[in-house]
């Protein structure tokens, strides 16, 4: 028994059961290594902002193809008119880049029918709105906004115009006097692909994007050819543009884990060699 | 009587007129003289509805009744209010394009100046426009009948394409209750389009705004070219001058006497419950033939089912009312209602400077 001891000894004199040990200490560092990255897997509502090197104007641009998209679920809004609750688009998909100067927002959904084109009285358009607060660290009423707490909304519309407007509740929006927001669409394989281009500095009444904080945001769908407008649209709930380090963000985070992994460390080398003194007194 | 006296009774009065509206325009139109000619149509059209995307628009028009009018079924289209307590509006919808009737092409170029021997005619096949039944009416000869039924915007005092807007680019003005689109408001939504149950509300889709007839504004105030105040162009320039234009709370007009004192004029549709300010002398028309050309006094030409349709039964008493007086005179008699009806003084059918 002692010799098979001694055998499976290594010149160091560790035993397979330090090895085993060892091992799982290991494992257990790099567990507390790899946590904070399983821990930060994104809440539903969260709208990673990538940081990307060229313009991503183009909803065809090919940096779109590597940011990720989040899918939001759409609902009608209770606003009252007429068939409101009567809306045909079921969810959306939003993502979100900046670079050095500017935001970029994609926001794409099915719908089969362009409806670029009002040529008379029953037509309507294609049409897609993107909502942030305009006091960024506030969040407003989701009905576009309120009238002390308003939003501002970048809205295109299938004919291919695009409008930066205000709003301080249903019924109020106003156009801002300078247009500061760039609309471009593309339709693709029955879908709409919308990206608007805003400089990510705001000013008096215009969201800051330029900001280490989230910042809240919501979108709405028109169906033109379902005869949707106005207030009969479908919508989305409050979700947020990730702009800031948020309350467990990357700095804060990675000290934590790294004291608890030194922590599983040093309470594992002090157990190894308690055992192997043990085993030493033993001997 | 001072200008004065007239305000303050204007301000007592006991006539229904909208919240926060301080005086009501109102027009009567006596449908027994109307000729269909379009003079009416013609200058409103040229004033305010030539090109721009408004090509299609006739904030003025005149229908032959009975008949399908302008935009096609119109009357069948809803809107207005559920109830005369006006809390709940009646969902309407909105006509195609088509059903206004197309803007067609005419070879006037090829006739004018290329030496066409074709005849002058649309370059495309229409299949409907206004005025496509003109004269059809209804009933077998010798006793078919129809009339002409001008028709504006009634400036209503309880308008629903108002109260549907959700931008409230639509409103009452305070001054005198016309109702007007505020075009940097209106967002093209339409939901006046299908909330007016007269179908008076228009989408202009070059501007991407609706729009509608204005009661001539400018020319009420005196801001035209001459800063003369006039009347709307539709009751200027019809040539048998059918059209009373003023103020339903002027109590000494003839609009007041013959909506609120006679009751001889009418509201179109009141079943709309929009209480438009747009009133109508019934058409009284000779009674019936018989086949060997005789009259039968017994039987009316036009049904009065059909005129209380689209006056309501208060039909009945403006026409015997009217009846009753025509009688009064035949007789020898005198009758202030058959003087207003019958006057041609313009300071009396157009009384728009009582108020100020």
């Amino acid at each position: 028994m002692s010799d098979r001891q001694e055998a499976n000894s290594n010149a160091d004199g560790w035993t397979r059961s330090d090895m085993v040990i060892v091992a799982v200490v290991v494992l257990a560092v790099g567990a507390a290594a790899t946590l904070p990255s399983i821990s930060s897997a994104r809440p539903a509502n969260e709208v990673p902002v990538e940081s990307v090197s060229a313009n991503a104007s183009s909803p065809t641009a090919p940096a779109w193809g590597d940011i990720p998209a989040v899918t939001m679920a759409l609902s009608s809004a209770p606003s009252g008119l007429p068939e409101a609750s009567n809306v045909s688009v079921q969810s959306a998909r939003l993502q979100a880049a900046t670079n050095d100067t500017h935001a970029f927002v994609r926001v794409s959904w099915s719908d089969a029918t362009a409806d670029r084109n009002v040529t008379g009285p029953t037509a309507f358009f294609d049409a897609v709105a993107v909502q942030v607060p305009t006091n960024e660290s506030a969040r407003p009423p989701i009905a576009m906004g309120g009238s002390n707490n308003p939003v501002n909304v970048w809205y295109w519309s299938g004919d291919g115009t695009s409008e930066e407007l205000l709003a301080g509740g249903a019924g109020t929006t106003t156009e801002f006097a300078s247009q500061s927001v760039d609309a471009r669409a593309a339709h693709e394989n029955d879908s709409w692909h919308v990206t608007f281009t805003r400089e990510l500095a705001g000013d008096a009444n215009r969201t800051d994007l330029d900001v280490e904080r989230d910042v809240d945001v919501a979108v709405a769908v028109w169906n033109g050819s379902y005869d949707e407008r106005a207030g009969r649209k479908a919508v989305s709930d409050w979700h947020y543009l990730a702009l800031g380090p948020g309350p467990s963000g990357p700095p804060y985070q990675t000290i934590l884990w790294a004291a608890a992994g030194l922590a599983v460390l040093f309470v594992s080398v002090v157990t190894i060699e308690g055992v192997r003194r043990t085993r030493g007194d033993g001997a | 009587m001072s200008t004065d006296d007239v305000q303050d009774q204007g301000e007592d009065t006991h006539i229904d007129i909208a919240d926060g509206v301080d005086h009501q325009v109102a027009m009567v139109m006596d449908l027994n003289k109307c000729i269909g000619c379009q003079t009416c149509t013609i200058a409103c059209k040229t004033l305010w509805t030539e090109g721009g995307g408004r090509d299609y628009m006739y904030w003025n028009n005149v229908e032959t009744k009975p008949g399908k009018g302008y935009p096609r079924d119109w009357e069948e289209s809803a809107g207005g209010w559920e109830s005369e307590d006006h809390s709940d509006r009646k969902p309407g919808d909105i006509h195609p394009r088509e059903e206004y009737g197309g803007d067609w092409e005419f070879n006037h170029s090829e006739i004018m100046y290329d030496g066409s021997d074709e005849p002058l005619r649309p370059q495309t096949d229409p299949e409907w426009g206004p005025n496509w039944d003109e004269d059809e009416g209804a009933g077998e000869y010798p006793n078919s009948y129809y009339f002409y039924l001008p028709r504006i915007c009634n400036h209503c005092t309880h308008p629903s394409c108002v109260e549907a807007c959700p931008r409230k680019a639509l409103y009452k003005r305070e001054e005198d209750g016309i109702v007007l689109v505020d075009q940097e408001r209106c967002r093209g939504y339409r939901y006046c389009v299908e909330g007016c149950p007269y179908d008076k509300v228009y989408y202009n889709a070059m501007t991407k705004k609706s729009e509608k007839c204005i009661f001539c504004y400018p020319r009420i105030e005196g801001e035209g070219p001459d800063d003369e105040v006039h009347a709307t162009a539709c009751a200027e320039e019809c040539p048998p001058q059918l059209r009373l234009v003023g103020y339903l709370d002027d109590e000494d007009g003839p609009i007041y006497k013959l909506v609120e004192e006679y009751e001889v004029a009418l509201p179109l549709h009141p079943e709309f419950e929009t209480t438009p300010n747009v009133y109508y002398i019934p058409p009284y028309a000779p009674p019936q033939h018989s086949e060997d050309g005789e009259s039968i006094q017994s039987i009316e030409r036009i049904p009065r089912e059909y005129l209380e349709e689209l006056f309501g039964d208060r039909v009945h008493d403006a026409l015997d009312t009217i009846e009753r007086h025509r009688d009064r005179v035949r007789r020898g008699g005198e009758s202030e209602l058959m003087e207003i009806l019958q006057d041609k003084n313009p300071a009396q059918q157009y009384r728009l400077e009582v108020f100020e």
